[in-house]
């Protein structure tokens, strides 16, 4: 039974945070070097690895997610393997190494306590997604693990001669020197409950990519659990 | 090994052989149909402006024969024989065009190529199909571009007029009287003696028997002795065993065969597969079986900020566009499904981290992004596509959403299943990704044949394909009857499936679950039998499978079920 399992056995630490198959992320934990996740997508560790919910410090930067509640983040810190994952949906790691990526809040799962990241709201768009789309703003130098659902698509902003148009429920993520903008596209059947279902859109202008998720489901699967 | 080009795609000629003695076979038919098939050496202005180097079928070759006409063989309507080094100075581009000679339009044309063959192996080739165009007269195919070095773009554009338009298009003067033959094509240079079967003496120059062809293995065109060893290592076909021309090849063996030694392994990565991460050119292939150089692990240097400007020069190709095909061919990036990226750490920067997912290239009006996203380029083909209702996650471009009602039919269907089948219309000109809850997507063409799709696994499909709603009854189906879609005609199609399915040939005992069949060949006739088998231990109300569908059909139908049921 051994030998069939064996294959699933983690590969030894090369970086930071790895993907494990599609859907597990792997963090080398060190003292020092700090993680922040969302809460609840610990699936195993090894070592010695102490999670705080909400810390203090990420309560300042975070007050503005979600309604206030505080922000679904905890801080990992301590020596070891972690393991997370989010219900099953692709992890996608990014070693930042100075850039910077605006990131839909539901779809973050971790990244290094040391970048900058701050949260920001998307003007005009509050009330497009049902949660309210919040999205986090991370960078500097350091890895940030994002999720999707689905083997996520990059497309360059700047290729099309028009605007590139986001559902925002499959939105993931995007450079943050993209300009955004909202569109409805309100044509007189959309009134009449006969829309063409595309009611929202986010257009994004400028050089840069977005990445969207091949799914429209944006729930927050962390966050249901509660 | 060929590389396969996408129409826009772009390469430089060292990366796919270091060879520079190339032969360029087009092949190109319609029912009905005649083409002209010509080169047109243009300056640097893309102006025609020296007429020497416009060759077709009245002037073989050019003055210095840089550039030779070799008549159609091995499977091409026509080949040339170009010698990159011998091009004069003053020419920078080379015009690979077809057109229609007589009545005709594009759309008629079948599946065709134009390819590259050097040193006796395919090293390029760009396919197209007629439904990539409608009514032009010609189309240029591909372009060879002198941009510090020489460069290979899979141009794969129509143009309205004939040959006389394309003429006029490269300023090229008409005359009535086409400029004189300067030499019978027959008797074209020694050494390339046309194809095998007009009983030339020593076919030294012979492409590849067609690709798709591998029964033909080491028979074609023999190669006799060279009566011109110098034949620049034009070494006769069939990729695997080493050129079997006594002709020293003075190029082509030692640099091209070596990384194509074991074509037969996956593993290795075409010859010019590192072009994406900008290294140089001039790189010799990778040992064999080096593991394809996999995104994460570009060199440091291609951290490339996403918002740079244009890609360099040297970039080559759009991003991504290292994969050669879309649908099936193994991801060069080797993103190993379910295998743990071991030993990879991701190189920094975002461009780099998120390099696996690069929007594949545009190519055709349907390309499948991954198993779950789909992308459809309206401007190609001009022509609406119906999506089911939401399922668009990103477009770019000037595309309009608006409803459309599936019909009476389709009201049916909403009120029978209490989930009404709600499409909507794309149109403008741009790009739509389209991608439901995660479910694979699987585009599936149809050329005047029909397919029945259950309707809650049409994801969108071409707006001209003819469809009807069918109602399958049955006593058990849950609301009441099984509504299937059924299309026809030519267009794509756009079926999704919970999981990987299964596709089983109908057979006289073919079942399947109702809830599960996604669709099958419209020639099939679906039975509902209730096959409810009281065992006396039976508990009551639980006969688990109690509807089925039978399938009955000539040999050859066969029906798609996926490993969901709704």
């Amino acid at each position: 039974m051994n030998k069939q399992l064996a294959g699933y056995a983690p590969a030894p630490v090369a970086a930071r945070m790895e993907n494990h198959g599609n859907n597990i992320l792997k963090v080398a934990m060190q003292t020092g070097n700090d993680l922040l996740a969302r809460v609840g997508s610990m699936i195993a560790y090894e070592g010695f690895v102490q999670y705080e919910p909400n810390p203090p410090a990420v309560r300042q930067i975070a007050r503005d997610w979600m309604t206030g509640e505080g922000a679904p983040l905890m801080k990992c810190s301590g020596d070891g393997l972690l393991y997370l994952a989010d219900y099953g949906a692709d992890v996608v790691v990014i070693n930042l190494g100075g850039d910077a990526i605006s990131v839909n809040g539901s779809n973050l799962l971790a990244f290094d306590a040391s970048l900058q990241w701050g949260v920001e709201r998307v003007k005009g768009l509050a009330k497009f997604a049902g949660q309210g789309l919040w999205n986090v703003k991370i960078s500097g130098n350091g890895y940030v693990a994002l999720t999707s659902r689905g083997k996520p698509i990059v497309v360059d902003c700047g290729r099309g001669e028009d605007e590139t148009y986001v559902d925002p429920d499959a939105l993931v993520a995007w450079s943050p020197n993209l300009k955004v903008k909202g569109k409805r596209s309100f044509r007189a059947g959309a009134l009449v409950g006969r829309g063409s279902g595309e009611a929202y859109q986010m257009g994004f202008s400028g050089e840069g990519i977005v990445v969207v998720q091949p799914s429209e489901d944006s729930t927050d699967r962390l966050r249901i659990r509660g | 090994m060929a590389r396969e080009f996408q129409r826009g795609h772009k390469a430089r000629i060292s990366d796919l052989t270091a060879g520079t003695d190339l032969y360029v076979g087009v092949q190109i038919s319609g029912p009905g149909l005649t083409f002209d098939i010509s080169c047109f050496g243009l300056d640097a202005n893309e102006q025609l402006s020296d007429d020497r180097y416009f060759v077709f079928f009245n002037q073989p070759k050019t003055p210095e024969e840089s550039i030779q006409l070799l008549g159609a063989q091995a499977g091409d309507t026509e080949s040339f024989r170009v010698t990159l080094d011998r091009i004069p100075a003053h020419i920078h581009k080379l015009s690979f065009t077809a057109t229609i000679d007589g009545a005709g339009q594009m759309s008629q044309v079948g599946p065709g190529y134009i390819r590259i063959v050097a040193g006796g192996e395919e090293v390029a080739r760009y396919a197209f199909s007629g439904a990539e165009f409608s009514t032009e007269r010609a189309v240029m195919l591909g372009d060879f571009y002198l941009k510090d070095v020489w460069r290979f773009a899979a141009v794969g554009q129509g143009f309205d007029g004939g040959l006389e338009a394309l003429l006029k298009n490269f300023g090229g003067e008409v005359a009535e009287e086409e400029p004189a033959a300067q030499q019978p094509q027959a008797g074209g240079a020694p050494g390339f003696a046309p194809p095998a079967q007009a009983a030339a003496p020593a076919p030294s120059f012979a492409p590849p028997a067609q690709a798709s062809a591998p029964p033909a293995f080491g028979t074609p065109a023999a190669p006799a002795p060279a009566p011109e060893p110098a034949a620049q290592g034009f070494a006769p076909p069939q990729a695997p065993t080493p050129p079997p021309a006594p002709a020293p090849s003075v190029h082509a063996a030692p640099t091209v065969a070596a990384p194509l030694a074991p074509p037969g392994a996956g593993t290795v990565p075409p010859p010019a597969a590192p072009s994406p991460y900008g290294q140089p050119a001039g790189q010799p292939g990778p040992p064999p079986g080096y593991p394809q150089p996999q995104a994460p692990t570009p060199p440091p240097g291609y951290g490339q900020p996403p918002h740079a400007p244009a890609p360099p020069p040297g970039y080559g190709q759009p991003p991504g566009g290292q994969l050669p095909g879309q649908q099936g061919a193994p991801s060069p990036y080797g993103a190993p499904q379910g295998a743990p990226q071991a030993a990879a750490p991701v190189a920094p920067g975002v461009a780099a981290g998120l390099e696996a997912f690069r929007e594949k290239p545009t190519g055709q009006r349907w390309t499948q992004q991954n198993k779950k996203m789909i992308r459809v380029d309206l401007g190609m083909g001009d022509t609406p596509v119906l999506a089911r209702q939401g399922s668009m996650v990103l477009y770019q471009g000037k595309v309009d959403f608006s409803y459309k009602g599936a019909g009476f039919a389709g009201r049916i269907v909403g009120n029978a299943t209490g989930q009404e089948m709600q499409l909507m219309r794309c149109t403008g000109r741009g790009q739509v990704f389209l991608a439901e809850n995660e479910t694979q997507l699987h585009p599936i063409e149809l050329q005047g044949d029909a397919i029945c799709v259950s309707a809650e696994n049409v994801l969108a499909f071409d707006e001209p394909l003819q469809y009807e709603v069918r109602r399958i009854e049955g006593h058990g189906i849950p609301g009441g009857a099984l509504f299937v879609m059924q299309f026809q005609g030519t267009g794509t199609v756009v079926v999704k499936t919970h999981g990987t399915p299964v596709v089983l040939p109908v057979t006289p005992t073919t079942f399947a679950d109702c809830n599960a069949v996604v669709a099958w060949s419209a020639a099939a006739q679906a039975i509902v039998s209730s096959q409810v088998r009281m065992r006396a231990g039976a508990y009551a109300g639980a006969s688990g499978e109690s509807v089925n569908l039978q399938f009955r059909g000539a040999p050859g139908n066969f029906i798609v079920v996926q490993p969901y049921e709704v």
